[in-house]
């Protein structure tokens, strides 16, 4: 059988010609840091973003329950705005934490019971009056959070008396009150269960799991943030209200819809949140550390030809996205009913951060993405 | 020269034959159970509301509950024919029952699946029941030592075409001038024991690259090629255990490994047989040891023989038919599916549809609401996915308030590093197109 041996000899020639001919183009750029280190990143992400901003949320979330204890206790107008100047800036603090959607956060759902909008208001109604209604149960989701407190102490009524009222003289101002003292009890346990997590056992199995398999936190945490890139900041505060992924516009879909003019706030913080997350920038330090950025750089993941690298190029759309949000007014359900196409810019600028983020940067990370879109459920 | 007519008269002792069909048998059998336990029939053919059927193939259809029965039926004969127990019928049971779960979705296909039904279909036509089998056994009658050199060769030749193809499919610029794609999916394996630190070296990724296009190229030569075969055979070893610590790709690697036995001398798988019969305490005695020659009826060898001949001008051609189509193969696969191209690019897509009416109602699709993670997966970089899922969702609209539904893709597409490009035309009807060997004009083709 020799002439299996030749035909090796021959193939072995003919593919060292061929490599022979263009190796010499490799790429010359030095990677910055070192791409071993997603143990760095993991480390940064946890100690440096999201423990520090559990911390500055649960300030905020403390506040907003403490205020709406004095409301409860004595509504007046004057208790009624501190409680909704209270809920605001929690709510905004939020925007800071909701990218945190992976390990604890998703083990309990978080987002689901302290961020589903539009608020139901039927079953707000509902759940007030039977005093005992399950709140754990996706029919719940909606009447409960930031959305449902939204509608209790912004829309309920038309003036703040008339709100103050329901809850002074209301027919139904007990089970108001305990209605609002029940979903402030589940926003503390349910965020609580996920910052005892982080400050606890998690960190260090989050740390430490430095694979990129399925269950390793690089691939748990690109998916989870990924995924809220896409279905809560894109879709949810502009492809549903705009009515970009539907035909139809959704004006009363917007976050914070009974507030008013806290929408583009909301969406701007959500989006900067991202960002920062994006670039590792310490949540108390506002240095930047071993970031998505960083790990995408010592890949050396760029675009071929242009040879721009893929952390700029993404940054790069996010400066544009910053640009369609400034030119919004605050009230976004005005927005929508006005100025549609603003919406649907931001929509579709967002739309270019996902791909960005869900194809490009999760094949250069080789990371798989084991979410699929759930958009407009 | 080999003259041709002497060639096919040439015998060879059975026992390599013997030794890969209990080899065969039982890796499938382990396998229909691992498939089993992870609970991949569930996952994978019972939970989908839809699937991919190949084209030609979609009378194939799922079968809910009872692919619990197919699994059953597929890995029972994948013992029998481990066990040499109604040989015939059971190699045909395993070949028609593995076949039918591969073709029920193409989303789940593997190279090595293919291989495995081919293999299997080979097998049906081989007299590899003769000796050491439960049916000869049974019937001394039917027991030989001795078969034809061909049907052996057969089986070599086939696993050389699917390695050099394999090979062959490496010479490219992505994979020997850039490392693409393991410059990507290296990395991702560095904290690896040992070896890890190794992959953070773009060097690593050329060497494996340019090891690994060699390897295939001359793999099948080196194991047949006597003074090479031991050499070649711990490469074997090293080579797909690597992978198998690389990558998710199951019992591939073991497979090959196994497979890459029937180049070693029959001396060798007699020596296999006889431990095999220590270990079972068969008594030898039984076993036939004067020379007996299988032969095939004359009219079976003609038959066998064609059979053969047709089998190796298909899987000559095939791999080659992406000559056809314009474009780039790993971009537009068209003609890439059972043509060994194994682990060869990082391909990650995103694909949107949009619903339109006459009546100016749209609705961008929740591909989630149709599909498993897998299968968006996979449908998201495959256009003829893409367009059998545009079929489904206009045929799940029409019924939904949407009249003469039209169906656009919005693609996004990234292929060994580049920056992801719009795959297909979206201002196609995808409707309105129709699955066909012709090339699909609504790809757009890849400029660099």
């Amino acid at each position: 059988m020799k002439y299996s041996i030749v035909h090796s000899i021959v193939f072995f020639s003919i593919i060292l010609v061929l490599g022979s001919c263009g190796n010499k183009d490799k790429g010359t750029t030095v990677p910055e840091g070192n791409p071993s280190d997603r143990e760095a990143m993991l480390k940064n992400v946890a100690d440096n973003i999201v423990i520090p901003a559990n911390a500055k949320f649960e300030i905020k979330l403390d506040n907003m329950i403490a205020k709406s204890d004095v409301f409860r206790n004595n509504p007046t107008v004057t208790t009624l705005s501190e409680y909704r100047i209270a809920w605001a800036e929690a709510y905004i603090e939020w925007q800071k934490i909701g990218i945190f959607d992976f390990g604890p956060a998703a083990d309990v759902a978080l987002n689901s019971y302290m961020n589903v909008y539009p608020a139901n208001v039927s079953n707000i109604n509902a759940n007030i009056l039977s005093g005992n209604a399950n709140l754990e149960v996706f029919e719940s989701y909606s009447a409960q959070g930031f959305p449902a407190i939204d509608y209790l102490i912004n829309g309920s009524a038309d003036t703040d008396d008339d709100i103050v009222a329901l809850y002074v003289t209301g027919e139904d101002a007990d089970k108001r009150k305990a209605y609002l003292l029940r979903l402030t009890n589940q926003m503390h346990a349910k965020f609580e269960a996920v910052n005892a997590a982080w400050k606890g056992d998690y960190r260090n199995t989050f740390v430490s799991s430095t694979g990129t398999g399925l269950n390793a936190s690089t691939s748990v945490m690109v998916n989870g943030i990924v995924f809220y890139y896409e279905r809560f900041i894109r879709s949810g505060k502009f492809g549903i209200p705009s009515g970009a992924m539907t035909g139809t516009p959704l004006n009363a879909s917007v976050e914070a819809y009974y507030k008013k003019d806290i929408g583009k706030i909301l969406a701007q913080t959500a989006q900067q949140a991202f960002v920062d997350y994006f670039n590792g920038k310490g949540v108390t330090t506002g240095i930047e550390g071993p970031s998505l950025k960083t790990y995408l750089n010592a890949l050396d993941a760029k675009d071929a030809t242009t040879k721009q690298p893929l952390s700029e190029i993404i940054n790069n759309q996010f400066t544009v996205v910053d640009s369609k949000l400034n030119v919004l007014s605050d009230n976004l359900s005005n927005e929508v009913l006005t100025n549609k196409a603003a919406m649907v810019a931001v929509y579709n600028e967002m739309q270019k951060a996902v791909r960005m983020l869900k194809v490009d940067m999760t094949s250069a990370l080789s990371v798989t993405i084991t979410y699929t879109d759930n958009d407009g459920d | 020269m080999m003259n041709v007519k002497s060639y096919f008269l040439k015998s060879t002792p059975v026992a390599p034959l013997v030794v890969f069909r209990i080899g065969l048998g039982i890796m499938l059998f382990v396998s229909i159970i691992r498939f089993w336990a992870n609970g991949w029939i569930e996952d994978l053919y019972i939970r989908p509301d839809y699937f991919f059927p190949y084209y030609g193939f979609e009378f194939v259809r799922p079968l809910g509950a009872y692919t619990y029965g197919l699994f059953a039926i597929c890995g029972l004969s994948a013992l029998f024919v481990a066990l040499g127990f109604y040989y015939r019928l059971s190699i045909l049971t395993l070949f028609l029952s593995f076949t039918y779960i591969e073709l029920i979705d193409k989303t789940t296909y593997l190279n090595h699946y293919y291989f495995v039904s081919m293999i299997c279909f080979l097998m049906i036509f081989l007299p590899a029941q003769v000796y050491f089998s439960i049916d000869a056994y049974r019937n001394r009658k039917i027991e030989a030592t001795h078969i034809p050199l061909w049907c052996i060769d057969a089986l070599k030749l086939f696993v050389l075409f699917l390695y050099v193809f394999a090979g062959l499919a490496k010479i490219n610029p992505d994979w020997l001038l850039q490392a693409m794609p393991l410059k990507i999916w290296l990395p991702a394996h560095n904290d690896m024991p040992v070896i890890g630190f190794l992959f953070n070296y773009t060097w690593v990724a050329y060497a494996f690259s340019w090891f690994g296009c060699l390897y295939d190229l001359s793999i099948a030569f080196l194991l047949w090629n006597k003074q090479t075969r031991p050499v070649a055979y711990v490469l074997v070893i090293a080579f797909h255990v690597l992978t198998s610590l690389l990558f998710p790709i199951g019992i591939f690697p073991y497979v090959m490994i196994v497979t890459a036995l029937i180049f070693f001398s029959p001396e060798f798988h007699q020596k296999v047989i006889e431990s095999l019969q220590r270990l079972f305490f068969f008594s030898n005695e039984k076993m036939l040891y004067a020379k007996a020659d299988y032969v095939y009826s004359s009219y079976g060898q003609h038959f066998v023989k064609g059979i053969f001949f047709a089998f190796f001008v298909v899987q000559l051609l095939l791999p080659l038919r992406f000559l056809c189509y314009p474009g780039s193969l790993f971009w537009t696969e068209q003609g890439y599916r059972f043509s060994w191209r194994v682990m060869l690019m990082e391909k990650a897509g995103y694909a949107q549809f949009t619903v339109r009416d006459e009546t100016g109602k749209f609705i961008v699709v929740n591909n989630n609401e149709f599909l498993t993670v897998l299968q968006e997966k996979m449908m998201a970089t495959q256009p003829d996915m893409m367009l059998q899922y545009a079929h489904i969702l206009a045929e799940y609209y029409a019924r939904h308030g949407f009249h003469n539904p039209q169906v656009y893709a919005d693609t996004y597409v990234t292929l060994n590093g580049r920056l992801g490009k719009m795959l297909i035309d979206p201002t196609v009807d995808l409707a309105k197109e129709e699955e066909s060997f012709a090339s699909k004009n609504w790809i757009l083709l890849y400029n660099e």
